[in-house]
């Protein structure tokens, strides 16, 4: 998932910078026009610890293993927040554990952090939808957790199949990069619940965590949904 | 006529006798040629079977001077070539994964070498820089409260 240094060719190294850059700007934007820009900052700051340290949790998919990646969870939570902790999360992960690289740095945030984005809207979407209840959070959680660590899949499944160079056996690495976006199938679906739980977790004990602080429901869990989830 | 017959004689002791004895004399000679083992694994310690190398010499750090495939065990040998002294990159890459490794051949040959760290440098680091985060959390929640 975490594309190394030296694999990719400068120019896409370059755009991913240009593209982290841009996304980074107008997340801080949007940071900076909420109320209180600071408030978001501990769970931010937890949450990109989370990230960090979530890379070295490798799930076995035989016959690989994959680590989550929870960026589909920091979007879901966070949600312009995201963003830049995605952005220091790997940047921490590529100097101190060569996870990553620092030419890729721009490329892996664009790649993580765009799809974050998403899962938050997507997260949003449950509101716009009209109900309220904790199985429709749980869904919503589910498809942001699952949808953010996909849409990252395909991204990079894209950049890699793209950029083979010439020197090596273009039709096994072609087969291993498929394999190897596959065997994520699985994780998307573990991430998926596990964003689900958090997010219930957080509404049922902690709801104004959601959303920026402004939430609809101020004494969940409301009535419609308590059996679900 | 005698003398013309010994000084013949004496020509082909002179000429043929050492021959034979040269070719039936054997010579060997030496260098030593360092060959390169690299063994190339996940952080999982998985290895990379079937991981794809590219070996670069120094003077043409653009193109590969050898390719080849890791063994099932993720192993990899090579002679680098002597007359290239400096640092030789090897590349192992399988699925969009890989590393580089730097390996000096020359006056400053390091016998063994890596990259990455041993799990008790990486969970120290990961606690610093967790710590870092954890600082960072609550320092902006004292400021709000």
């Amino acid at each position: 998932m975490h594309i190394p240094d030296g694999i990719l060719p400068a120019a896409v190294c370059l755009g991913g910078y240009a593209t982290t850059g841009a996304a980074t700007w107008y997340s801080l934007r949007k940071i900076n026009q909420q109320e209180n820009p600071r408030e978001g900052i501990p769970k931010a700051s937890l949450l990109t610890a989370a990230f960090f340290v979530a890379s070295w949790i490798h799930i076995p998919v035989p016959p690989t293993s994959v680590h989550l990646v929870l960026n589909g969870l920091l979007g879901a939570v966070l949600g312009y927040y995201a963003f830049p902790a995605i952005l220091i999360g790997l940047f921490f992960q590529a100097v101190m554990f060569q996870h990553g690289g620092l030419t890729t740095l721009g490329v892996n945030a664009a790649m993580m952090g765009l799809p974050a984005l998403v899962a938050y809207h997507l997260f949003r979407l449950r509101r716009a939808l009209g109900k309220d209840s904790r199985a429709w959070t749980g869904l919503f959680g589910f498809l942001a957790g699952a949808g953010g660590l996909g849409i990252s899949v395909l991204i990079s499944l894209a950049l890699l199949i793209t950029t083979i160079p010439a020197h090596l056996d273009v039709e096994t690495e072609r087969a291993s990069i498929y394999a190897m976006s596959l065997a994520h199938v699985p994780l998307m679906a573990l991430e998926g619940v596990f964003t689900a739980l958090v997010v219930l977790f957080l509404q049922r004990v902690k709801p104004e965590l959601l959303e920026g602080g402004s939430p609809l429901s101020p004494f969940p869990p409301t009535l419609g949904g308590q059996g679900g989830g | 006529m005698k003398w013309k017959f010994v000084l013949l004689l004496a020509l082909l002791l002179a000429l043929g006798l050492p021959a034979t004895a040269f070719a039936h004399g054997a010579k060997i000679e030496y260098t030593i040629n360092m060959a390169v083992e690299i063994r190339a694994a996940y952080d999982t310690g998985e290895p990379m079977a079937g991981g794809q190398v590219a070996v670069y010499a120094p003077d043409d750090p653009s193109t590969p001077w050898l390719t080849g495939v890791c063994d099932e065990e993720g192993r990899f040998t090579f002679t680098p070539d002597p007359s290239k002294p400096g640092t030789w990159d090897v590349q192992v890459r399988q699925s969009g994964h890989g590393d580089m490794v730097h390996i000096p051949i020359g006056e400053n040959v390091a016998m063994t070498g890596g990259t990455g760290y041993t799990p008790l440098q990486i969970v120290l680091m990961a606690a610093c820089v967790v710590w870092g985060f954890v600082g960072t959390a609550l320092f902006f929640s004292q400021r709000r409260a």
